[in-house]
């Protein structure tokens, strides 16, 4: 009785729905924004059942917000006063919102549990920091145990040190804020280029720059551990972080080229030495039991994970799109074992993720036309890019570069081992598994796009990337050798001003429409302006 | 002053990289190895049987088809090589030894081995993980890689005698044509020298390009001659500087800043002499081999270094051969596209003006000399500003 007066709501408003207004050509997802902005005059009308699960994890993210401001009020004024970065949070739901449009069903449910998972860990780590932040007033003594770490190492290793809290560093004021709203960036970055850093080096290592010369990174710690991972310019940047924070540093120099057999001895004492640094500057010991409890954590995550893939290769998956990508990237390079509340979430995801295998649910309502590997950084998420080229073309993003990062399980009882299987799995971190180390780690690309069953491979191609600017026509003809549909998208990483959202849109609209001749699923979102949105 | 005897012939070498002394040495059935980077050993390569032959790509006014394969994004460094090789100019070669020690520098050498530029059956290439700090774990794994990639390949595929006996030989050697071109380039410290900048960068890039044992008897002629050679009368520039930056292999550069009015008094960038003339010392008890990578790693300044003591071992370097060299300032040079460089040439411009007070000057290039007027100019108002500080009393 109850699901048959749903149904005939949903019936009777169906003319609110943006897929259905789209389906009918009197609107689309773009109606209801304000022009040239991210503010939409209502919010999205998905039936009564997903308008009601959306808005409750609306709620549920808002009081995840409240409960951050209510457990440190003070230093988050502070931090709100201090930073320029802190603002960029007040636009967290609009993002959120713009990441799950479209949206319907178990792909909407499991979006929301992936999503509020990264809400509840990101406000908990914001009100922690500025409470330890000695920028705001806390005292040497109660920030002593924060070990500030770049954020591409992964922190795993920091399990074996349970008294002490581990600090990505660059990830709240700089890379999070940088996929939740795209004008904050470039100020960091300006910051940078008046100090004369060059233009056209990569702007996600300016911006960083810009946030050390503009003393914009919490004060926290007594030392440091920064590392070459990814590239080039981040090794670059972090001379100027290590130098401008001040304190005592260890470089994590892992091996670049990390696949072969020689790379993994040396890693591994990098590793070692990190841990002994961590020991000596932080007068404490490796509690090894505590780091196998997390490598168990982390060993869940990655089996979870791979029984994910089984289902990312069937058209049944209603994990999808950026509700894998941005929580994939979360999970392992910022969570990394270090948080029991992840593996709660990815073991009640699977069941989901079971039962629509075993119903035969079709995600997206069964819109998709393509099945696309992503190999895309930052830019993929202040675009909102796979929920876009869904909603827009009927591109399903199976899954992303960053997604594919360490897999290997870690040996929970054998020290000598365990320690061989971190460090394979840190060489493996965010950019570096796909990006450098060598030709085959770029070309590998075909090999997932095929496994999992993709007909398309988007390349994002950041403009000053000098690594991937040199596999360009490579890869081009790769594409064309193997009988790939392939666009690469230029952007700017975080550098809105270069290349807007909608120029990296455009890339994608001539491909589909001039080579492939395809008519889009919502015109409404084909091309327009969204320039002064979060 | 008087022209050198060698100058022309030597200009002439650095015309192409296939020059008439590299032809002789492979005619000759020497085996030419090929580099683009410190980080590779030059004395690994000069082992008896084979020459080192440092890969540049002189007159390279553009780089349409290595544009088409790295985009015009890139460091133009690497697209005019890899231009150069699909050209036909590296056909000599039979190795080329690469380094992953920066991303553009790693992605030309893949094309290498990718796209097959280089019509040598012969010809083949390693790429090594080079090492980016300069402590003793990153020494351990920087020998593995040298002698897995440099010298395990050179005896496997061309028979190269490896032992230590060889490799003390060809320190020696080594070390004979770096003492010549140290002595050299010694003169650029008196107060009136009998050098100049530009001939002297013209000296140490045929010392890079050539094979040692062809160019080395001309090197020490050369030094015998400027050991009589009169220099002007009056020292002729009004200031003196020393260039440290990228990979500056052509001299017109320094041509340029000299005639804009500052002698060029030491070379600290990827083709001068600091560093690449130090002499290796073999310590007891050492093999030649180790004794060879601890020395490269000790003296190399690559700007990808992340310790601290490499990163104040850069700036120490450049205000110990400002001192040296009585330089009254010091001109950094990054070459478009490049982030190592971009970023160490800020960092180094503000510690070595506010903490070492020493004048600085920062400049972005191509490859090929473009654009002159725009350096000159700069060149012109730095050197005005070190006149002027020398005229008020170094304030």
């Amino acid at each position: 009785m109850f699901d048959k007066v749903v149904a005939l709501i949903d019936k009777k408003l169906e003319r609110f729905d943006p897929i259905w207004q789209a389906e009918n050509g009197v609107g689309g997802q773009r109606s209801r924004y304000y022009d040239k902005t991210g503010v939409a005059k209502y919010r999205e009308w998905r039936g009564v059942k997903d308008t009601l699960v959306d808005y409750c994890a609306w709620l549920k993210n808002l009081a995840a917000m409240a409960k951050m401001v209510a457990s440190a009020p003070i230093p988050c004024l502070k931090g709100f006063w201090e930073y320029r970065w802190m603002g960029s949070y007040l636009g967290t739901f609009m993002f959120i919102d713009r990441l799950f449009e479209g949206y319907r069903n178990k792909e909407l449910k499991i979006a929301h549990m992936h999503m509020h998972a990264i809400v509840l860990s990101l406000t908990g780590r914001i009100a922690y920091i500025l409470s330890h932040d000695r920028r705001l007033g806390a005292s040497e003594e109660k920030s002593a145990h924060l070990v500030p770490i770049d954020e591409v190492l992964p922190p795993l290793f920091m399990t074996g040190f349970p008294d002490l809290y581990p600090v990505p560093l660059q990830t709240l004021p700089e890379f999070i804020i940088c996929d939740v709203d795209q004008h904050i960036e470039p100020y960091y970055i300006d910051v940078a280029e008046s100090f004369g850093i060059a233009a056209d080096v990569c702007s996600r290592c300016a911006a960083e720059t810009g946030v050390a010369l503009d003393d914009a990174f919490p004060l926290i710690g007594k030392a440091l551990v920064t590392t070459n991972m990814p590239c080039n310019a981040s090794e670059a940047t972090s001379m100027f972080q290590r130098r401008r924070i001040g304190m005592p540093d260890y470089q994590a120099t892992l091996a670049m080229i990390h696949n072969e057999p020689e790379a993994l001895p040396f890693s591994r004492k990098i590793m070692e030495e990190t841990i002994a640094f961590i020991e000596e500057q932080y007068n404490t010991k490796f509690n090894w039991d505590a780091f196998f409890e997390g490598a168990k954590r982390m060993n869940e995550q990655n089996t979870i994970e791979l029984e994910k893939w089984d289902f990312f290769k069937t058209t049944h998956s209603p994990l999808v799109g950026i509700a894998e990508t941005l929580y994939k990237l979360y999970e392992w390079q910022s969570v990394n074992g270090t948080d029991p509340y992840f593996n709660k979430v990815d073991r009640k995801v699977i069941k989901i993720m079971r039962q629509a295998y075993k119903e035969k649910y079709e995600p997206y309502g069964g819109r998709t036309r393509h099945r696309a590997f992503l190999w895309g950084p930052s830019a993929v998420y202040y675009t909102d890019f796979p929920t876009w080229i869904q909603n827009c073309w009927g591109i399903n993003i199976v899954l992303n570069m960053d997604s594919t990062m360490g897999y290997n399980m870690i040996d929970t009882s054998d020290k000598d081992k365990a320690m061989d299987d971190l460090t394979r799995q840190a060489e493996k971190a965010c950019m570096r598994h796909m990006a450098v180390g060598g030709w085959n780690n770029v070309n590998s690309v075909w090999e997932w796009a095929k496994n999992f069953n993709c007909d398309m491979v988007l390349f994002n191609d950041n403009v000053a990337c000098k690594g991937m600017n040199g596999v360009h026509a490579l890869m081009e003809e790769q594409a064309r050798d193997l009988g790939f549909h392939f666009i690469f998208i230029e952007h700017d990483l975080e550098d809105s001003r270069t290349i807007s959202r909608q120029d990296m849109r455009k890339c994608v609209n001539n491909y589909m429409s001039v080579v492939l001749g395809e008519e889009p699923l919502d015109p409404t979102i084909v091309e327009f302006d969204d320039s002064a949105a979060y | 002053m008087k022209d050198l005897k060698h100058l022309i012939y030597f200009e002439s070498l650095l015309q192409e990289a296939q020059n008439e002394l590299v032809n002789k040495a492979v005619e000759d059935g020497q085996i030419a190895l090929g580099y683009n980077c410190y980080y590779i050993p030059e004395v690994l390569m000069n082992l008896d049987g084979c020459f080192s032959s440092r890969l540049r790509a002189p007159n390279c006014t553009s780089s349409d088809v290595a544009d088409y394969y790295m985009t015009t994004r890139n460091c133009p460094y690497v697209r005019a090589i890899l231009e150069r090789g699909i050209e036909g100019g590296y056909n000599y070669l039979s190795a080329l030894f690469g380094a992953e020690n920066c991303a553009a520098m790693e992605r030309m050498e893949e094309h290498f081995f990718l796209i097959n530029p280089v019509k040598n059956e012969k010809f083949f290439v390693t790429q090594i993980d080079p090492p980016m700090k300069g402590d003793k774990t990153n020494l351990d794994y920087y020998k593995v890689q040298l002698k897995l990639k440099v010298v395990d390949e050179l005896e496997k595929r061309f028979g190269i005698d490896v032992s230590d006996a060889a490799m003390r030989k060809a320190v020696e050697e080594h070390n004979d044509l770096c003492r010549t071109v140290t002595e050299i380039g010694n003169f650029r410290k008196l107060d009136n020298p009998p050098i100049t900048g530009y001939e002297f960068h013209v000296i140490q890039l045929v010392s890079q390009v050539c094979p040692h044992k062809l160019i080395l008897p001309y090197l020490k002629e050369t030094l015998e001659e400027l050991k009589t050679r009169k220099p002007d009368k009056e020292f002729p520039y009004r200031a003196r500087v020393i260039l440290v930056g990228s990979e500056i292999d052509d001299p017109e550069f320094t041509k340029l800043v000299e005639m804009s009015g500052a002698y060029v008094c030491a070379d600290r960038y990827c083709f001068g002499s600091f560093p690449s003339r130090e002499e290796i010392t073999i310590e007891e008890g050492e093999t030649a081999f180790d004794a060879i990578c601890r020395h490269y790693l000790y003296w190399n300044q690559c700007a990808r270094f992340m310790d601290g003591f490499k990163i104040d071992q850069r700036h120490d370097i450049v205000a110990q051969l400002a001192k040296d060299y009585k330089a009254d300032g010091v001109i950094y040079e990054s070459m478009k596209f490049c982030e190592f460089w971009s970023y160490e040439k800020i960092l180094a411009n503000h510690v070595l003006t506010t903490e070492k007070h020493i004048p600085c000057c920062t400049i972005e290039k191509e490859y090929a000399l473009g654009a002159v007027g725009q350096l000159r100019t700069r060149f012109q108002a730095f050197i005005e500003s070190l006149e002027i500080k020398t005229i008020q009393g170094g304030n």
